[in-house]
């Protein structure tokens, strides 16, 4: 069995502020960079002793050079993928290959009453996929789903750990910890946490015969609402994007894949409106 | 007629050096240049309006793009002030003007003997062609114009690129206001001495539009573009349409040549944060 993760920081237990996540933060990031670490740990020995044998992990936060190696398993077996920026982002080195995906650490998406809610840059302020709102992990979802590939376990806070397994109804769902506010949380420990990835993880690999991909239909229809109106100023300057309002663009695709790039260049290019 | 102007500063008369130019890192010399740059232009709507021309617009083409005196400016002109407009240098161009100017415009990326020369953005495009004609600024920008129909009338800035110009569009009339010595040193005239020459050259412009012609590009248009970095290559090449031709070059095709002026920007606006 091949599986891939795709592991992201702000959903690890404990965590609950940017200073946290931010790797320029040198008291608190070092701390929650090794929870980050030991949760992916803990969710591929739950998977290997569930009879995953190959696993590609992809950093999927921030620098995307998070993980430290000295925590995770050093066999011939597991492959990390490190560094920024990756042209897929989150998904970077998904491919058909994988028999199942794993999402670790994710959060809720931006506007969710949620803790450290987010959807890939805070440029972004809505994202709808044929008329749905989608978090990170049902955007990434979806690009696993056009690979063939099921995403079995969700792991982060219950906000988005409910709202996927929503619509994963066969994936596992781990919830680390409940959002008090944007900022506070109310926290398994993370050894406990620990604990429930690793049975999580285990259980997972048994639904995988069950799993479905997660996929949107074609045509794809993308539409983008931005926090301000110099970021859609710049997303708009790509060819295939159309402005619907002064803070709001759309994309169509015939493809998922086009569609997801199309969405990741336009966050980068957002960025850029705040250089 | 109306005349559409875009003025940009590196080709201004004793302009040699960055800090001289660069509003963004306020040098002493700025402050200087930017009236040499204002007069210029002021001499080229003088010129153009002893020909006849009415209506004008100047757009302040050099980054950030809030750069002329405006008070020096007639009260009747009006003016493109700040950045981030979706076609840049030749924003708003498509006005139903007779004709444009360059003005203060300077060499390619990677031409000899060209002060400050570059392409958009110095940190990222290495080379430009459309329908594999090297670009300059003036050639990508002229081809807008073609594309709404304004023929390009005059240019100025150093010999390199007004001849450079010349070379692709020979109805343009040109005052080579210095001649470049490598990239940070030039042989000029007086900014007074370019002044008269840039009125003269424009009026002759102005009364010879009849003759000008268009610079068009045929669609289906080909945008092949040489990156400083592959890293940027690889950004850029995740635009919708753009495909990555080699480790440090990208290539996008349309047949709207609006389209592939808005992706160029978009690339060079994203490769800037590889």
């Amino acid at each position: 069995m091949n599986l891939y993760i795709s592991c992201d920081m702000e959903g690890t237990a404990g965590v609950s502020s940017w200073k946290q996540c931010d790797p320029s933060d040198t008291h608190e990031y070092p701390i929650c960079r090794r929870l980050m670490t030991l949760e992916v740990r803990a969710a591929i020995e739950g998977a290997r002793e569930a009879g995953a044998s190959r696993v590609v992990v992809n950093d999927s936060h921030w620098s995307m050079r998070n993980l430290l190696f000295d925590e995770l398993p050093s066999d011939d077996d597991l492959q990390v993928i490190s560094g920024a920026p990756k042209p897929w982002s989150m998904m970077e080195g998904l491919n058909a290959g994988a028999n199942a995906a794993f999402f670790t650490g994710y959060h809720a998406k931006a506007g969710d009453a949620a803790t450290l809610a987010h959807t890939f840059s805070d440029a972004i302020y809505r994202v709808t996929v044929n008329g749905t709102a989608c978090s990170e992990a049902l955007l990434n979802a979806a690009l696993a789903g056009s690979y063939g590939v099921p995403v079995v376990l969700v792991t982060g806070d219950r906000a988005i750990v409910d709202e996927t397994i929503r619509a994963l109804p066969w994936a596992v769902g781990v919830a680390v910890k409940d959002a008090v506010g944007y900022s506070s949380v109310n926290s398994l420990t993370p050894q406990a946490a620990r604990a429930a990835i690793r049975s999580g993880a285990r259980e997972a690999m048994g639904r995988i015969a069950q799993a479905r991909p997660f996929t949107f239909e074609a045509p794809f229809e993308l539409t983008i609402e931005t926090a301000g109106v110099e970021h859609a100023d710049f997303i708009e300057l790509m060819p295939g994007f159309a402005r619907i309002g002064s803070r709001a663009v759309r994309f169509g695709a015939n493809e998922y894949p086009a569609l997801l790039e199309a969405f990741i260049t336009a966050t980068r290019i957002a960025a850029a409106a705040d250089a | 007629m109306k005349l559409y102007i875009s003025s940009d500063m590196e080709g201004v008369a004793g302009v040699c050096a960055w800090e001289q130019v660069d509003a963004r890192r306020p040098h002493p010399d700025f402050a200087i240049y930017r009236r040499y740059y204002t007069r210029e232009v002021n001499s080229a709507i003088e010129g153009a309006r002893a020909a006849g021309a009415t209506d004008v617009v100047v757009n302040d083409a050099h980054g950030p793009m809030r750069n002329l005196v405006l008070e020096e400016f007639p009260d009747d002109v009006r003016v493109i002030f700040g950045d981030r407009k979706p076609f840049s240098m030749v924003q708003d161009a498509d006005g139903g003007f007779g004709g444009a100017f360059f003005l203060g415009y300077h060499g390619a990326a990677g031409d000899a003997d060209a002060v400050l020369c570059h392409t958009y953005t110095p940190s990222v495009i290495y080379e430009l062609r459309l329908n594999d004609i090297r670009c300059s600024e003036a050639t990508l920008n002229a081809a807008l114009l073609g594309y709404y129909g304004v023929p390009l009338l005059l240019v100025t800035g150093d010999r390199t690129t007004v001849e450079g110009v010349q070379s692709q569009m020979p109805w343009v009339h040109g005052a080579i206001v210095k001649t470049s010595i490598g990239n940070r040193a030039a042989a000029s005239m007086t900014p007074a001495a370019a002044c008269r020459s840039i009125r003269r050259e424009a009026e002759n412009a102005v009364r010879d539009a009849a003759t000008a012609q268009l610079f068009s590009l045929q669609p289906p248009i080909v945008l092949d573009a040489q990156l400083v970095t592959a890293s940027q290559a690889h950004l850029i090449a995740t635009i919708p349409g753009f495909k990555r031709t080699s480790s440090r070059s990208v290539q996008f095709t349309h047949d709207d040549f609006r389209v592939v002026f808005k992706a160029f920007v978009a690339s060079f606006r994203l490769g800037a944060l590889a």
